[in-house]
């Protein structure tokens, strides 16, 4: 019989799992890990194309970058023509190089199967298609599991979230592109199920008796609920599902934009708005790194010494040169995660020519993702009206997902549905593990 | 950045919930005791510039460099002077004047100073023993160089040699103190008045990795008081820095006795391991050829082993164990390297000895000899090091 795994291919982390018909085993994946079922999205590609996953990518990152020699270099990218009523004339486009980088980090490769416009990337001088860098780690993943189960894995079955794209021919390719990376990686066969569902499957494992379940799987990317019959499995009925792209990286932008811009300048009057936008980029994980170019250094330096705030300048300059925006995201996402279970942290983070210190309270976190909170809520209510129900008549909730231990989160839906049942499965192995259980049954 | 209102907020947190009062108090108090170390360290600089002490340093610095700079015109216009060997010996040693710098991981730094005309035999006296196991950093040097310290955490700072204090007699109850912060260490003090004619500056870690970094870079870092820590591996350690040129070769020894030839040119940018050494040996010298033929290695009992340049093989790969100087039954009986160099007859030589005392050598006569110590010597060398 081919074995067959469940794999979470989430936006933070990963899982893979396997069922043997009387308990889930979650496959230790990331030895380099604190969590070692648990393993980061995140691949790293050497300058000689060597990929890299999960704890490894990150501290090879680390070891290979921050503070590193760079060396720009001009070269041609291309040409533009350009032509107007009268005129025809080409433009040549040119770009900077660091011909010293040894290498380059991505991380969110899930949130790319949602952008219709990515379309994949250049590494160096191979360029590489969204699905291709998918197949990259999901063949890890495997390679990983099948030297853990001692076996080959034949099949997969895939979590995806309940929607990818609101437009149903985009959610269509997504789940495609992802498809076609698992057959890729070598996996024969290749299912989905949603995620919500397969952390209903966990869940139901351990019910004795039938219920009208809800469930809340709010992880990194995005919020997935799902309603649903459990208990039986000949009558196991799903009433609705609903989803949104709003998850744990929204709550991480709005921290930085709404605390952290002012120790780089926001809100100088002195600041050109040139460097006003430079600081706003400070927010986008995806635009900092493409900042470290010598224009954009040449205006830093130039304003550090004409500006009224240095100190604060100098501070943007080493976070974007000095290859500081990995750790600078990871300090905003730890501070976080520490305001789950705690009112105060602090968003710190010391490195040459930056010290960056942000006493942050939950409450202070409670306002600034006020507006999220707000769509979560009109979307547990649509999903509960759209089930038929009435919020009295679902028996539990179970909050899965990195995300839903914001206690935010966790008031919400004891106000809608009652503490008593508001439940919490594990945060990052719930959907693995149904998604193991789902490719068991086939 | 301390806002009314982000008090006000904090404020609010202890209202709502009054756990979050002991960890705001406790994070608060935390920080305020690191912003008043920070806050002596700006008061005393302030102090120093308000002194004119600052002027002054920097006033002695530009003269010294000036010096330097003189001194390198000179060097360049004699016959046969080369950029590429800038890291090479003054053509008149023993007309200058040269000063020994003895340095420790605490940041404690001595200077003795040393005869105008050089004489071989015992020129200071350190108060031994010294334990062979951890000896002070040797550095020879002329008075007017500009050394680089650099801590293994990457820090680094620059300061005239003629700045530091002769101490008289030698004792470390006297001398000067560069103290590392928190759990950093003094890993190295190199000499860099020539930085300027160097094309690269290369920088080796005890585990035998080295990284290259541009001249031009390599000055941005000094002026930035960082150069990098160097090491990749977390039980790695800073080792050394050397100034070379393009044409130049690295050479690496090991305490047990493994050497190593790199050429410059193709040492990559990024921290590379260029020999592969055994868990329990570490490096006791990295320096490049700088155009001279003769090698010199000074081992733990006193001997002194010669090989020509040629010696070397090229051809090994990096990350090789490299080519071994000394056999298993030597290394076995206790036989092990303290120090080596790419070195001219006309050089000059500075051995520690476990007793504490520090001996000139004219290198040409230790060649010849083959031994730094009598045959029944019951002495010790700990650190070896010849003109910087």
């Amino acid at each position: 019989m081919t074995l067959r795994v469940g794999i979470d291919f989430g936006t933070s982390n990963s899982g893979v799992a396997a069922y043997d018909g009387r308990s889930v085993h979650l496959l230790p994946v990331d030895p380099h890990s604190a969590m070692p079922g648990v393993i980061k999205t995140i691949l790293y590609i050497t300058r000689d194309q060597r990929p890299y996953v999960g704890q490894e990518a990150v501290e090879l990152y680390y070891r290979q970058n921050v503070n590193r020699l760079r060396r720009f270099v001009k070269k041609w990218a291309g040409e533009i023509d350009v032509r107007g009523s009268d005129m025809h004339y080409v433009h040549d486009v040119y770009t900077f190089v660091d011909e010293l980088s040894p290498g380059r980090l991505l991380q969110y490769i899930k949130t790319a199967l949602r952008s219709p416009g990515y379309q994949g990337t250049q590494i160096f001088d191979r360029y590489y298609t969204l699905g291709e860098i998918i197949t990259l780690y999901l063949h890890e993943l495997k390679r990983r599991a099948e030297d853990l189960l001692h076996e080959k894995i034949g099949g997969v079955v895939l979590g995806r979230p309940v929607q990818f794209h609101s437009d149903p021919e985009l959610d269509r390719r997504a789940e495609e592109t992802l498809r076609q990376a698992a057959l890729e990686a070598g996996f024969a066969q290749v299912s989905f199920e949603l995620e919500p569902v397969a952390a209903a499957l966990d869940y139901e494992q351990g019910l004795a008796r039938p219920q009208t379940s809800m469930i809340f799987d709010f992880g990194g990317g995005t919020l997935d609920i799902t309603i649903m019959r459990l208990g039986d499995p000949a009558h196991r009925q799903v009433y609705a599902s609903r989803g949104l792209g709003i998850a744990g990286s929204d709550f991480d932008r709005a921290i930085i934009e709404k605390r952290l811009l002012t120790h780089f300048g926001l809100g100088r009057a002195s600041l050109s708005p040139e460097l006003q936008e430079l600081v706003h980029a400070v927010a986008d994980w995806s635009a900092l790194p493409d900042l470290s170019t010598p224009p954009v250094r040449l205006r830093l330096e130039k304003a550090i010494l004409e500006s009224g705030a240095p100190a604060r300048l100098k501070a943007l300059q080493a976070l974007i040169f000095n290859d500081l925006a990995f750790s600078f995201y990871n300090a905003v996402e730890t501070a976080k995660i520490n305001l789950s279970s705690q009112g105060v942290a602090v968003i710190g983070l010391k490195e040459k020519d930056l010290d960056l210190w942000e006493l942050y309270t939950r409450r202070q976190f409670e306002t600034d993702i006020m507006e999220h909170r707000q769509a979560v809520e009109q979307l547990v209510l649509e999903a509960v009206a759209a089930a038929g129900l009435e919020p009295p008549q679902v028996d539990a909730v179970v909050k899965t997902g990195g995300s839903s231990n914001i206690p935010a989160f966790g008031a919400l839906l004891e106000g809608l549905f009652g503490a008593e049942r508001v439940r919490s499965s594990d945060a990052f192995s719930s959907v693995t593990a149904g998604l193991a259980i789902r490719a068991m049954q086939g | 950045m301390l806002t009314p209102e982000k008090i006000e907020e904090w404020l609010k947190e202890a209202e709502e919930r009054p756990g979050s009062a002991v960890l705001l108090i406790r994070y608060i108090a935390n920080r305020l005791n690191e912003l008043s170390a920070r806050n002596e360290e700006l008061l005393a600089d302030n102090i120093a510039l308000r002194l004119g002490r600052k002027v002054e340093e920097y006033e002695s610095r530009i003269a010294n460099l000036e010096y330097q700079l003189d001194l390198l015109k000179r060097q360049a216009a004699a016959p046969g002077g080369a950029p590429g060997q800038a890291a090479g010996p003054a053509q008149a040693p023993a007309q200058a004047s040269w000063v020994v710098v003895l340095y420790t991981p605490q940041g404690q730094l001595l200077k003795a100073g040393l005869p105008a005309v050089l004489e071989e035999g015992a020129a200071a006296q350190l108060p031994g023993p010294i334990d062979p196991q951890a000896p002070p950093g040797l550095l020879l040097v002329g008075e007017h160089e500009e050394l680089l310290l650099i801590y293994d955490s990457g820090r680094s700072l620059t300061l005239p040699a003629a700045s530091l204090p002769t101490a008289q007699p030698l004792d470390w109850g006297r001398a000067s103190l560069f103290e590392p912060r928190g759990i950093e260490a003094l890993a190295a003090v190199v000499p860099v008045g020539r930085m300027a004619l160097a094309d690269f500056a290369i920088q080796a870690s005890r585990r035998g990795c080295l990284k290259k970094l541009p001249e031009s870079f390599f000055e941005s870092c000094v002026a930035k008081d960082f150069v990098g820590s160097g090491v990749k591996l977390p039980a790695d350690q800073t080792f050394g820095l050397s100034l070379c040129g393009k044409a130049d070769q690295m050479v690496l020894v090991s305490q047990g006795g493994f050497v190593a030839a790199a050429s410059v040119e193709r040492l990559p940018f990024t921290i590379e391991e260029a020999l592969r050494l055994a868990t329990n040996d570490h490096l006791v010298a990295a320096f490049p050829l700088a155009g001279r033929d003769t090698l010199l290695f000074v081992t733990n009992n006193g001997k002194a082993v010669q090989r020509d340049a040629s010696w070397l093989d090229p051809g090994l790969s990096a990350k090789s164990a490299g080519q071994a100087l000394l056999t298993a039954a030597r290394r076995g009986a206790g036989m092990r390297m303290v120090g080596a160099a790419a070195v001219t007859p006309e050089d000059w030589g500075l051995a520690l000895l476990s007793d504490g005392s520090l001996n000139l050598y004219r290198l040409g006569d230790l060649l010849a000899r083959g031994a730094l110590l009598p045959a029944d010597s019951s002495l010790e060398v700990v650190a070896f090091s010849v003109m910087a």
